[in-house]
């Protein structure tokens, strides 16, 4: 089990974005997921290149962070590969 | 209009069916690997892996759908001129609005002859897609996003409280807002104009969404979803405001002073909730598509305003022919762009010499 560090990205407001005045984040605990939501974000992990590029336009990207033996891993997937229970975590906040 | 009841009863009862077989996974976006991965994964039921196994087939199915359908938008521009010639008269897209009921599930729910509905949203969202498609056909002779008469779908209340909207390949979707940050997305005719016009890039220049091609697929959106704006109050430029989503800040976002999340006129303002550069020499690879169309936002608000009047009648065709009368270009560099506009404003306008030497002043001044 694990904490995960979560990041909303983009959108047609660009949270997160290297100027924008929004900004939307969360932490979740692996231990509240489901088997099946579990093995959902291990698939993020395990498939980070297929990740780099948003196809729906104006679309949330989501940077997900966790601490595992060798290190901290990170990868930033389309919204429609995050678990929900991940996505709801975040809060929208002015930065 | 039968022949649009039928193609969306089809696709309706194709989605429908397939959610209720799958109702675990999002076939559109997650990769076929992914899915052939979990078709295979001894961990899950039966059924599960059935499911992920109907899943991969029915996402290559669609993309293959999705290639196709670009191929026959790009054969009817060819074709579709010779008959307007000929006199005969495109058929308007079907207008289609759906409700999401607040899940994440699309498209959701038909709602019924939208252009009465009860529902504000609905009936917002159905009356702005119906004057973008008026506006694309009256301005610049397209038929819907397409140029093929393709059906305009939008789904509304997605989601709770959701502060976005977006286009997903086939259909615009919006979110109710969070009524603090923003308010429902449907508010701003600038924001459906956008999202319509990722269509239309789409089924054009198909340009990527990373990089300077990002950064220009962003600025489309924003020049023709506020040049829309501008037609429907017809507006010349210096009456114009140039923002971007300003009837959708919430209150939370007035109080502390933003007035939108862009400005074309002045794209590092304060006053933008998400402020931009505004001159090439600041663009790096890996910026935000949102941030990198300050650049070209701000080429075509200079131009504009450089050559007068209603932005749609000069620098909007230039803008328009730029972006459809070439073959697709999925990496155009803005350079590439902006010399499109530079030769286009000399070939569209010959008798008009400052037409050219606005356009041309204007890429200058953001450095490209």
């Amino acid at each position: 089990m694990a904490i995960l560090h979560i990041e909303k990205l983009g959108g047609l407001a660009n949270f997160g974005g290297a100027h924008a005045r929004i900004r939307s984040r969360g932490q979740f605990d692996t231990e509240a997921l489901s088997a099946r939501e579990l093995q959902a974000v291990d698939s993020l992990f395990d498939s980070p290149s297929v990740s780099q590029t948003p196809v729906v336009a104006d679309g949330f990207r989501f940077r997900i962070s966790r601490i595992t033996a060798v290190g901290t891993e990170t990868v930033e997937v389309p919204e429609s590969r995050v678990p929900q229970a991940l996505a709801s975590c975040v809060k929208d906040e002015f930065v | 209009m039968k022949e649009h009841n039928i193609e969306r009863n089809t696709q309706t009862t194709t989605s429908k069916s397939h959610e209720k077989r799958c109702g675990i996974c999002t076939c559109f976006i997650v990769p076929s690997s992914v899915l052939e991965r979990f078709a295979s994964d001894k961990k899950l039921t039966d059924d599960e892996r059935k499911c992920f196994a109907d899943a991969s087939k029915f996402e290559k199915e669609w993309r293959k759908a999705r290639i196709a359908h670009a191929n026959f938008s790009r054969s009817a521009q060819s074709i579709l001129p010779s008959l307007a010639t000929a006199g005969v008269a495109a058929v308007p897209p079907a207008i289609l609005v759906d409700n999401c009921a607040h899940g994440t599930t699309l498209p959701g729910t038909p709602v019924p002859s939208p252009g009465t509905s009860a529902d504000v949203t609905a009936k917002r969202a159905f009356v702005e897609t119906t004057e973008v498609a008026k506006f694309y056909q009256a301005v610049f002779g397209r038929n819907s996003v397409d140029n093929a008469g393709m059906r305009l779908l939008s789904s509304i209340h997605y989601s709770v409280k959701y502060n976005n909207a977006f286009w997903n390949g086939n259909q615009m979707t919006y979110g109710d807002g969070d009524g603090n940050i923003f308010v429902d997305f449907t508010k701003s005719n600038d924001v459906i104009g956008h999202e319509l016009t990722h269509g239309v890039t789409q089924f054009s220049a198909g340009l990527a969404y990373a990089n300077q091609a990002g950064g220009l697929n962003e600025s489309m959106s924003d020049v023709f979803g506020s040049m829309f704006r501008q037609w429907r109050a017809s507006q010349d430029v210096t009456r114009a405001d140039w923002l971007i989503g300003k009837e959708i800040m919430g209150p939370g976002a007035i109080a502390r002073g933003f007035a939108c999340l862009r400005d074309m006129s002045n794209p590092a303002a304060s006053h933008c909730m998400a402020p931009q550069p505004t001159k090439f020499p600041q663009y790096h690879d890996g910026m935000d598509p949102h941030e990198s169309s300050g650049i070209p936002n701000f080429a075509f608000y200079k131009a504009a305003i450089a050559i007068g009047g209603k932005s749609w009648e000069k620098a909007g065709k230039i803008w328009y022919q730029a972006l459809t009368g070439f073959a697709p270009s999925p990496n155009m560099k803005m350079s590439v762009f902006a010399k499109r506009t530079r030769t286009l404003a000399a070939s569209l306008f010959p008798t008009q010499p400052a037409v050219k030497i606005a356009v041309d002043k204007a890429w200058t001044a953001v450095g490209l």
